[in-house]
């Protein structure tokens, strides 16, 4: 499954890992976050990721 | 600063801070800056755009009442940090009957770091308008221009664009508008640097908000007003493109005369090679001075000794910053000295992964460099060259 970037902070959602500190477990995939999850490090909104090339 | 008049019925009524030299404790601003705020005044209705730093809410509050403003009905805030919005809370109590205009964002930052009530302030969307009376405005959520929640504000009927931080300079100045832009360029480079860089292309999308608008005058909230936005807009234009040019920027530090050998005679050998070098001593360089002209350099060079087990700590420092600003450098390398060893390159390289710059060899010697070190050192301005070719634009 595609890591996505923030194009703010830098921080990769890695789906592998999930994010703990927001209790999502490891596996979903990026698409599957809710439309209004954030970054857990700058709080930027979904659309300021992009996949990590 | 005293009131102005920008247009009929719109006036700037904040403060110039003509002292002040270091902003959020960390960057230089040798000449000081202002905190703009603009009052529009309707038929109907009046609102002040943004407030001023809680060091000059005396001044803003003479500036009202100069104005003979008895009543308020809208405080626009465009950016919630504090040195706009931070004397909200007393102008909250001086007119009871004013209503905070602001997006979701800024509404929730304003409860956390101001304690603004939220029966105080009306939530705006992007696209919104309010009436005042023969002067609208119209909201444009332009978030990351900065922080999450930055919006601008545009005044349709004189084609005003507030927008607070974005396009700003910090420059005390007398001048409400800007008279010579060679002078203000300087500052307004310095500012974008410092404080926009990390966010150039949620920049580039509050740009094309601009872009499509009407807009005859830019007010922002730092430094002074252009009456000609093309000024402003063709130099962001430049800063906030790809575009790289031939220049090194080499931040260093020597404790012994090792590195600051290094660097002079890298520095010569890449100016006999064409190329603009820009060596900074970081113990006496200003930082705004170095995130300036990372702006602009296709390589940053990182040139610092080993202090017990790594990078001297003001280099550290300095990479840190840098790697925060990310500026568009498509290379970078590490040269320096060390006594005995340690993880220096690998710290420096790691600090300023944010830049997503290719990494050249390093060239880390032992002691003072001798004509081996050296040659190493010429190896590296002509794999610069090289790197170049192609990728940077020349004057």
């Amino acid at each position: 499954m595609e890591k996505y970037q923030c194009m703010i902070c830098g921080h990769v959602y890695d789906p592998a890992k999930g994010e703990p500190k927001q209790k999502i477990e490891a596996g979903i995939a990026f698409a599957d976050l809710a439309d209004d999850w954030i970054c857990p490090v700058c709080g930027a909104a979904k659309t300021k990721f992009k996949p990590v090339a | 600063m005293a009131v102005r008049e920008i247009v009929p019925d719109v006036y700037s009524v904040g403060a110039v801070d003509w002292d002040l030299r270091l902003f959020d404790a960390l960057i230089g601003t040798p000449e000081g800056t202002s905190y703009n705020a603009f009052v529009v005044r309707g038929t109907e209705k009046t609102a002040l755009i943004d407030t001023v730093d809680p060091k000059f809410e005396e001044d803003i509050l003479k500036n009202l009442m100069k104005l003979g403003m008895s009543s308020l009905d809208y405080i626009v805030i465009n950016h919630a940090e504090q040195d706009h919005s931070g004397t909200l809370p007393l102008l909250l109590e001086m007119f009871p009957g004013a209503t905070v205009i602001a997006d979701e964002k800024c509404c929730d930052l304003l409860d956390r770091l101001l304690q603004v009530p939220p029966e105080r302030i009306q939530m705006v969307k992007d696209g919104d308008t309010l009436d005042l009376g023969g002067k609208t405005l119209e909201f444009l959520v332009a978030p990351w221009v900065h922080w999450p929640e930055t919006m601008l504000t545009f005044e349709k009927e004189d084609g005003i664009l507030f927008s607070c931080d974005l396009f700003g300079s910090h420059l005390a100045t007398s001048e409400l508008f800007v008279k010579d832009f060679a002078t203000v360029y300087h500052a307004a480079k310095r500012y974008y640097a410092e404080i926009m860089m990390p966010f150039r292309t949620s920049v580039k999308a509050a740009m094309q908000k601009a872009a499509e608008r009407n807009v005859a005058i830019i007010a922002p909230s730092h430094g002074p007003l252009y009456r000609d936005p093309s000024l402003i807009l063709d130099a962001y234009e430049d800063w906030t493109s790809d575009a790289v040019k031939n220049l090194v920027l080499i931040p260093y530090v020597s404790m012994h005369g090792s590195t600051a050998k290094m660097v002079s005679f890298f520095t010569d050998a890449l100016i006999e090679r064409g190329v603009e070098v820009r060596p900074y001593d970081l113990t006496r360089a200003d930082l705004g001075e170095v995130a300036m002209t990372s702006v602009d350099a296709a390589t940053i060079v990182f040139a610092a000794p080993t202090v017990l087990f790594g990078p001297h700590p003001t280099a550290v420092h300095v990479a840190y910053l840098l790697g925060a600003l990310k500026p568009k450098a498509k290379f970078v390398s590490v040269i320096g000295s060390f006594g005995w060893g340690g993880r220096t390159v690998q710290y420096l390289t790691d600090t300023l992964a944010p830049l997503k710059a290719e990494m050249i060899d390093p060239v880390y010697v032992r002691g003072y460099p001798g004509p081996e070190d050296l040659s190493a050192l010429v190896d590296l301005a002509d794999t610069i060259v090289k790197k170049h070719e192609g990728i940077v634009t020349k004057p």
